[in-house]
């Protein structure tokens, strides 16, 4: 069995049906399909994020530098005027920010705990000061992506990234596909080495692993996909900007990925949901939506002990 | 650069550094006593500055307001602390994560609520607002010196405070061994409560000082608060020694690399963080 639980199971049934006829109710407002596509962006982030912090136990407060490289690393090396084919950039983007994730997972995870929060931290702010210092890529204004990628496969083009109800059905396969490739990665052998290093580093170096090396592939693995979600989220808007590597936006994920249960991997998804809902609904009520924001995470924190998933998992496999 | 403007930028850096040690060490005795990682401290700078801004609007004096202000952060911190801290202790550092981002909403609102939007600015008080000269060009704000001077005797009253009393002494029991210190029949969690609440009140107090030296703008408490992690970090979690001479680093690191490297003078902190944290993984004196 493919899932873990039943709780995610019943998550993965109801969300994904929905999620498909989403558009269909929506038909007249793209302003809303494109809101719901950039929660899914954040969520493939979020996912990326939980699986480092839930599953492998490297808190970071520095992925954020992924999610925007993701943009500037497009933004660096496609021709400003031409287009060029999407999935040869995916995978440029891929490969360069797991590169990238190799040097700086190379340094960080020499260091644990409250220190890896830390210096992942301070490399990200030292990319955010970077981009946002440097007159190359706009300074605070960032870049505008005049030309956007065309998606065709051997000349055959599926759909186009200017549609937004395109544009939302690929961030919805993108996410689904995350979660799927995240759930096989913990249940291969890989995985299984990488939740023994959670459990007990000292015993998994014992049995012949290298701790470092797994974490690593981790890190690396984790970081190239968030690049992925910053490189959506580029597409969606036109431009990459600085504030997407600022320190908030690490933050942001972070809280996501706790509200929605830390570890479960489809809680990222309750998490977005949860928070950019929340914070869409109550911007829109009231100025002052951060006190009720702000509450409501407290309030969260003190009853959810182990996020909505684990909440939902109570309610349901209680039962069971 | 000349003797006299490299003289300025080291006062400059060393009042900065001793401002951030303010700030830091409450942050990390909070850490080293009580294992709470509080992402809201820099919130508490935020609010020491709009106190300061708001008493002085109303009783006209700096020291007055200084002292009231003091005074509200100390409750603030008792009451956040019995309130909201007190439920962290057995949760791990994520649930400290989120709550207190949760606390840097609530408190963000409250400063919009409450004093809007706009920069503010407070008055340097009268008797500090002349400058010494220092060259027959160059001469040094009086306030900003007695900033410096404030924050050592705070440095002094702290070191004096947990090295020779016995609040200092419970402290430094309970930094070792929680367990005992209770089994000795000492109430651990007021001692919490207080060591909380002197926390909170140091990063207030470093907001209220900072008040007529910059403007008082939403988000100012943010960009102090990762400016102190650096420092915390960079002397080793918990230690108040290492937060001392990390923030004259910090400080110092700052100011020179905006004179001599500008296009990296934002980056500098980090870079040097990094360097530090690779060659030393806990700090430079880790407890």
């Amino acid at each position: 069995m493919l899932f873990n639980t039943r709780t995610e199971r019943y998550f993965v049934w109801v969300f994904f049906p929905l999620a498909l006829l989403m558009p269909l109710f929506l038909e007249q407002n793209t302003f809303y399909v494109s809101k719901l596509t950039t929660v899914m962006i954040f969520a493939i982030f979020v996912m990326s994020l939980d699986y480092l912090v839930g599953r492998c136990g490297l808190i970071t407060l520095g992925h954020a530098m992924f999610y925007g490289l993701g943009g500037y690393i497009f933004v660096m090396i496609a021709p400003e005027y031409e287009a060029v084919n999407f999935w040869v950039y995916t995978f440029y983007i891929c490969a360069i920010a797991a590169v990238v994730a190799l040097v700086i997972g190379f340094l960080v995870l020499r260091t644990s705990g409250i220190y890896m929060i830390m210096i992942t931290l301070a490399f990200a702010q030292m990319t955010y000061y970077y981009f946002s210092d440097s007159l190359d890529f706009g300074g605070n204004d960032g870049v505008f992506i005049y030309v956007k990628p065309d998606t065709s496969i051997f000349g055959l083009s599926l759909f186009d990234l200017d549609n937004p109800t395109h544009f939302y059905y690929l961030c919805l396969l993108s996410l689904f596909n995350t979660l799927f490739f995240f759930r096989l990665v913990i249940r291969s052998r890989f995985g299984r080495v990488i939740d023994s290093i959670q459990e007990n580093p000292g015993r998994t170096t014992a049995l012949g692993y290298n701790v470092f090396i797994f974490r690593l592939i981790a890190y690396t693995l984790a970081s190239a996909l968030g690049a992925y979600a910053g490189y959506l989220f580029t597409l969606q808007y036109g431009f990459v900007n600085p504030s997407m590597l600022a320190w908030t936006t690490s933050g942001s994920a972070l809280v996501m990925s706790i509200l929605g249960g830390i570890g479960t991997i489809y809680g990222a998804i309750l998490g977005a949901v949860v928070y950019e809902g929340l914070h869409f609904s109550l911007e829109h009520l009231t100025e002052h939506w951060l006190l009720f924001m702000g509450a409501l995470i407290i309030l969260m924190v003190i009853l959810f002990k182990n996020g909505i998933a684990g909440y939902l998992e109570k309610l349901l496999e209680r039962r069971a | 650069m000349t003797t006299s403007l490299f003289f300025v930028q080291l006062i400059n850096g060393l009042q900065y550094g001793l401002l951030l040690f303010l700030i830091a060490s409450g942050l990390t005795l909070v850490f080293g006593v009580m294992g709470i990682l509080n992402l809201a401290h820099g919130s508490m700078y935020m609010v020491g500055a709009y106190l300061a801004w708001y008493f002085v609007q109303q009783t006209g004096s700096f020291t007055l307001s200084a002292l009231i202000s003091a005074v509200i952060a100390l409750l603030i911190g008792i009451v956040v602390e019995r309130t909201l801290i007190q439920r962290l202790y057995r949760r791990n550092h994520l649930d400290q994560v989120l709550l207190t981002i949760g606390m840097i909403f609530v408190f963000n609102a409250l400063q919009s609520i409450l004093w809007g939007n706009d920069p503010l600015g407070v008055q340097v008080p009268e008797a500090m607002s002349s400058a010494i000269p220092l060259t027959e060009v160059v001469e040094y704000p009086v306030y900003r010196i007695f900033v410096a001077l404030v924050c050592v005797a705070i440095a002094f009253v702290m070191y004096y405070m947990i090295n020779r009393t016995r609040l200092g002494m419970l402290i430094r029991a309970g930094e070792s061994n929680r367990e005992m210190v209770e089994c000795l029949g000492i109430d651990i969690s007021r001692l919490y409560t207080i060591v909380f609440a002197i926390g909170v009140m140091l990063a207030a107090i470093a907001g209220v000082i900072a008040a007529p030296m910059s403007s008082i703008v939403p988000g100012m408490g943010e960009h102090v608060l990762i400016a102190c992690f650096v420092v915390v970090v960079i002397g080793g979690m918990g230690s108040i020694k290492g937060a001392f001479i990390g923030a004259l680093l910090v400080g110092l690191v700052d100011t020179f690399a905006s004179v001599l490297l500008p296009q990296l003078s934002s980056m500098m902190i980090y870079i040097l963080m990094a360097f530090i944290l690779l060659i030393k993984p806990q700090g430079l004196f880790s407890s």
